[in-house]
């Protein structure tokens, strides 16, 4: 019987719940769906941000064409088939709803998944074969830019009928708006990439339907098709008020001359960031977008929705690549457009665009596992993580009814660099025997049982377009096959006598048959006669990511047997990036990059501009031929030079090795495939590096 | 008559007590004062740095890194920083924060303390109302299967690995038997056309729930000398009244399906809070009583031939409560510091994780904010446990 003293206080929580029944009861139920677009679904190129790559583009630009068709019906928009949202998991909660913020000092993947639906750039990267094919533009781009003057200038014609969500007309003066704005505000973060103040003076709208980019020195691929062009664009009819104060907060403020103290540049810097501070804490209550979808509510730390936009330019496209790798894009209005080819013969991609669902949920989990259960328990279809499926929970979901799991390539790779400032890191022979006397398929597959994936070159392989099987592979045979571990021994000792190395005693290691095991050496000896210093590897920590240390204990081992007196010291992230990165305390190190589809990063990761403390070249990679080549990635002007370039790179870093590269983990996700449908499954990065095509999904 | 400094003061004193107070508010500030130096001198000892953020984007070029960096106001010496820190600590700025920039950390702990207090503090009380409860009994069955029992799982549910305990607990009532939601704080069908925000349901939700308590706390203490039928008449009819306006303003606010829908997300992070906490309140307070029930007057009260509920509550619980209440008290101040497995295995996103988050990464001026409202709300719930003291034991006083 319950105490009489706590009876009281039992009743008035019985009456507070009986009284929240009572309200629910009286409230209609949970709100009909948002009015959505009823029309087709639309295929949704990759992202404006989404990098680059094109495919097989022919040598002179792609003849692109853009014919009309006999006049037969344009196909009618598909209806929506469901009035089902998409629910989609994601793992962080969004930082801001401010796109200006988002692009600039907040950006992180979990605001790419929302906002990318809701933004559309002139150019975009098509689905799987990542080819650059126009977006809101007309046309392929234009190959050699037009010198006007001191400018290189290229005018891009805007595709007519694009509307924003509140049904103004898509203008040149939007995008010339936002690249100035950008520009001139010297935006940072993703705005100084895409927009990049160095190449870009400004942009002009010639008329309505025409932009022109006008640049300062000639921008090669890397930067006009590459970035600018693939750039987002925002409403100038609702922005301006807001960037013209801040512009001019920012044009009053006087730049302090070179010579001027610390103290009076450092008072300028603030007042520029305060002054940013007011467009990124704008309020965007309202904000008109030109995507698929318009976002619609946030819900902070519970969940973020976009509302299908109804005048959306691309519902009823049907888009089509072939196996001759062609492309097209039939248009509601009866035209086409193709380009790389002829689109006829077999067609490996084709479906309808969308937004095909009324709605996308982006639901906010803190914890894989109950992410997990949450899609076993039908509650959201898909969940977004940019690291993939843990293999644990893979297991759980295999076999599970309703459930696809799905595995892809990652585009990214672990590695193993150098420091070039010190003795004998900087010696080639040395590096190359170090590659030699790593099995990296042995720790992949009987070691690491097959999550880890050998890499051997700076392009994945499944990057079609861009990859080069031209590279040397340290520790393989001419017919492919990895060597033994006695082959590798003794192709290491050859490289390192070969360089003038010794061994203390003259003891060189040695392979012992019977035992099938190396008979460790007497610590090398450098050609000047001096014992090898101890050489510390820096690796992260089996808390941080097990796969790296474990591959940091199996070098050490094959390292120490040769010879070498290596010691791997294991980490946390900061601990190894205080000292990798800030302070290039280090002799070797393991870290990793992810990457983007154009291999302009070889240059971002190793050019000799770029080895700065806290800055990407960390071990001070300093190759003057690797440095011409860089940078002719960056100003390459058609594609084949940009490939001829990228192959000539991996090559050349294939040999110098200022990384050895180790591994990928390839990408493992799940989807409820009695609820949704994708368009295609099969992506390199996994569908999460297409933001788990909202605009294509189809609901059922 | 002068009152010599040997002779006992009078109880209540009203000359004492406000001294004291005044004295321990001096030591608070003193505290919080080192507590504010030490614990940024730590956190700026660690390696690494919140720019390390921008690192992990390889097309930044050095310039535009130290443009962001500079934004957050990184490109200034740690001394510097420091000092413009206490500076605008003093002017009650906790800064902007560097993972939500340039998002005042204030605002950034204000969106989260609602939904951190609601269920921590609900967890915190319930667990020690559980837990006295079962104290008591515990202590009054003294060698009975029940004690064994209770204590065995008690103990068991107080050292059980909590990541996994959350996890079986979503799995069991959320995936099998599917009677609550598997995580989050609302669902969001449901919340996708609401009026208001989340936040302020939960800040509601809060003050209905401590304005009836409060009423009904009140009364009781009010009515505690009164007979017993009067007593028993006031207090239930009070409670009803409160219990009816509740009923009365949810109705009439159209906010009850949504309160609702976050009390239902509510009682499974909960459910699993109070099983793993209760245990040290039980213990505690079994303790306690069986000190106790040791003492004289609770063998006069057996031969006065009371009841054993009589002596059990009104007796030696009431002796047996001042180290709870104690303990209780502190319990409450750290609520609002969530707790960053719970909010993690529940999708509850509070002041944990954000602190947790923010540590890790070095966001400096999100973490010394949290810290600070914990360390406020610690030093204070101190000196309330302390005054709270004097209040239940009349022999308790301060000089």
């Amino acid at each position: 019987m319950m105490h009489r003293r706590l009876a009281p206080y039992a009743l008035a929580v019985g009456t507070a719940t009986l009284s929240l029944l009572l309200a629910a009861c009286n409230q209609a139920t949970p709100a009909a769906l948002p009015a959505t677009v009823a029309s087709a679904p639309v295929a949704e190129p990759a992202q404006a941000q989404a990098t680059e790559a094109p495919t097989s583009a022919p040598a002179e630009q792609p003849a692109a064409t853009d014919a009309p068709v006999e006049p037969t019906a344009a196909p009618a928009p598909a209806a929506q088939v469901s009035d089902k949202p998409y629910r989609v998991g994601i793992f962080s909660d969004l930082k801001t709803t401010n796109f200006w913020s988002y692009f600039g000092p907040n950006g992180s993947v979990w605001e790419q998944y929302v906002f990318n639906p809701t933004t559309t750039a002139l150019y975009g990267l098509a689905d799987q074969s990542f080819k650059i094919v126009p977006i809101a533009a007309e046309g392929m781009p234009e190959r050699p830019l037009k010198k006007e003057g001191d400018f290189w200038i290229a005018d891009i014609k805007i595709r007519p009928g694009i509307t924003w969500s509140d049904g103004k007309p898509l203008t040149a003066n939007d995008v010339a708006f936002t690249v100035n704005a950008a520009v001139g505000l010297k935006m940072p973060g993703s705005w100084a990439t895409v927009y990049d103040p160095n190449f870009l003076e400004r942009a002009e709208a010639v008329d309505d339907s025409t932009v022109r980019f006008v640049y300062k020195q000639e921008p090669g691929i890397a930067v006009h098709e590459n970035n600018t062009l693939q750039g987002p664009i925002l409403s100038e009819a609702f922005w301006k008020p807001v960037v013209d104060k801040v512009t001019e907060k920012v044009n009053a403020l006087t730049a302090p001359a070179e010579t001027a103290s610390e103290d009076e540049k450092t008072a300028h810097n603030t007042a520029v960031s305060e002054a940013l501070n007011e467009l990124y804490n704008a309020d965007s209550t309202g904000e008109p977008h030109v995507g698929a979808f318009s976002f619609n509510k946030w819900e902070k730390g519970a969940f973020a929705e976009n509302i299908a936009n109804t005048n959306f330019f691309q519902i009823g496209s049907t888009f089509s690549q072939f196996a001759n790798g062609a492309y097209e894009e039939a248009k509601p209005d009866g035209t086409t457009f193709s380009a790389y080819g002829d689109p006829t013969g077999d067609k490996t991609l084709s479906f309808t665009g969308g937004p095909s669902v009324p709605a996308t949920i982006y639901t906010v989990y803190q914890d894989q596992n109950a992410a997990v259960l949450a899609l076993k328990n039908n509650e959201i279809d898909f969940f977004l993580n940019s690291l993939g499926l843990q293999r644990g929970l893979r297991a759980q979901l295999e076999g599970q009814d309703g459930v696809q799991i799905i595995d892809n390539p990652n585009n990214a790779f672990r590695f193993m660099g150098f420091n070039f400032r010190r003795e004998p890191m900087n010696d080639k022979a040395f590096r190359q025997a170090v590659a030699t006397l790593i099995d990296k398929d042995f720790v992949a597959r009987n070691i690491l049982q097959g999550v880890a994936k050998t890499v051997d070159t700076y392009v994945p392989k499944d990057n079609t377009f861009w990859f080069s099987d031209d590279v040397v592979r340290w520790g393989v045979k001419d017919d492919g096959t990895g060597m033994t571990r006695q082959e590798r021994l003794e192709a290491a000792i050859k490289i390192m006598e070969d360089a003038g190395y010794k061994w203390e005693g003259d003891k060189k290691p040695a392979w012992d048959a019977d035992n099938q095991q190396v008979v460790a050496a007497g610590r090398l000896l450098m050609p000047n006669g001096q014992p090898m210093r101890e050489i510390e590897l820096l690796a992260p920590s089996a808390g941080y990511d097990p796969l790296r240390s474990t591959y940091a204990i199996w070098i050490e081992q094959w390292l120490k047997e040769f010879g070498i007196p290596l010691k791997a010291t294991l980490l946390g992230f900061n601990n190894l990036f205080d000292r990798a990165i800030i302070q290039q305390d280090m002799d070797m190190w393991i870290l990793g990059w992810s990457l983007t589809v154009f291999p302009d990063y070889v240059r971002d990761f190793l050019h000799s501009e770029r080895s700065g403390k806290g800055d990407n070249n960390s071990g001070g990679y300093n190759n003057a031929e690797f440095d011409q080549l860089a940078n002719g990635i960056k100003t390459c002007l058609t594609y084949d030079d940009c490939k001829k370039v990228a192959a000539d790179v991996q090559k050349l870093l294939s040999e110098d090795l200022p990384y050895v590269l180790l591994f990928e983990t390839g990408i493992t996700e799940a989807y409820r495939n009695d609820s949704i449908d994708f368009p295609y499954t099969s992506a390199l990065g996994g569908l999460q590096f297409v933001q788990g095509l909202p605009n294509t999904v189809k609901a059922k | 008559m002068r009152r010599s400094k040997r002779a006992p003061l009078r109880p209540h004193s009203p000359v004492l007590m406000p001294k004291y107070i005044l004295t321990r508010l001096g030591q608070i500030v003193i505290t919080f004062v080192l507590f504010v130096i030490l614990t940024y001198v730590l956190i700026e000892s660690q390696p690494g740095s919140f720019a390390a953020a921008f690192a992990a984007n390889p097309k930044l070029t050095t310039a535009q890194r130290e443009a962001l960096a500079r934004n957050l106001g990184l490109d200034r010496p740690p001394a510097e920083r420091f000092v413009i820190y206490l500076r605008n600590l003093a002017r009650g700025d906790l800064g902007l924060s560097f993972t939500f920039y340039p998002k005042p950390v204030t605002e950034v702990l204000l969106e989260r303390a609602p939904r951190t207090l609601t269920l921590f503090l609900t967890s915190t009380i319930l667990s020690f109302a559980v837990g006295f409860v079962a104290g008591k009994v515990l202590a009054w069955r003294r060698g009975k299967a029940i004690e064994y029992g209770a204590t065995v799982g008690g103990v068991m549910l107080y050292t059980v690995f909590t990541p996994w305990f959350g996890l079986m607990m979503l799995w069991l009532f959320a995936y099998q038997l599917k009677l609550f939601p598997v995580g989050k704080f609302v669902t969001p069908e449901v919340w996708r056309s609401a009026p208001v925000d989340a936040n302020t349901v939960f800040i509601q939700m809060l003050v209905t729930i401590v304005l009836v308590s409060a009423v009904i706390f009140a009364v009781y203490w009010w009515t505690r000398r009164w007979t017993a039928r009067r007593r028993s008449l006031t207090r239930w009819g009070v409670a009803c009244v409160a219990a009816a306006l509740a009923i009365c303003y949810w109705v009439a606010s159209g906010l009850g399906p949504y309160a609702l829908n976050i009390a239902h997300h509510l009682v499974l992070p909960v459910l699993t809070l109070v099983l793993i906490n209760f245990a040290g309140t039980m213990l505690l307070t079994r303790n306690s009583m069986l000190e106790t029930l040791r003492e004289d007057y609770i063998t006069t009260a057996r031969a006065k031939g009371l009841s054993d509920r009589v002596i059990r509550d009104k007796h030696a619980a009431r002796n047996a409560m001042l180290p709870v209440a104690t303990s209780f008290v502190f319990a409450l101040a750290f609520a609002i510091g969530g707790g960053v497995i719970t909010e993690t295995i529940f999708s509850w996103p509070g002041m944990g994780q954000t602190l947790l988050q923010a540590a890790t990464t070095k966001d400096i001026p999100t973490t010394m904010g949290a810290l600070i409202f914990i360390a406020v709300l610690a030093l204070v719930a101190h000196l309330v446990a302390d005054l709270l003291y004097a209040v239940l034991d009349p022999r308790i006083r301060y000089a």
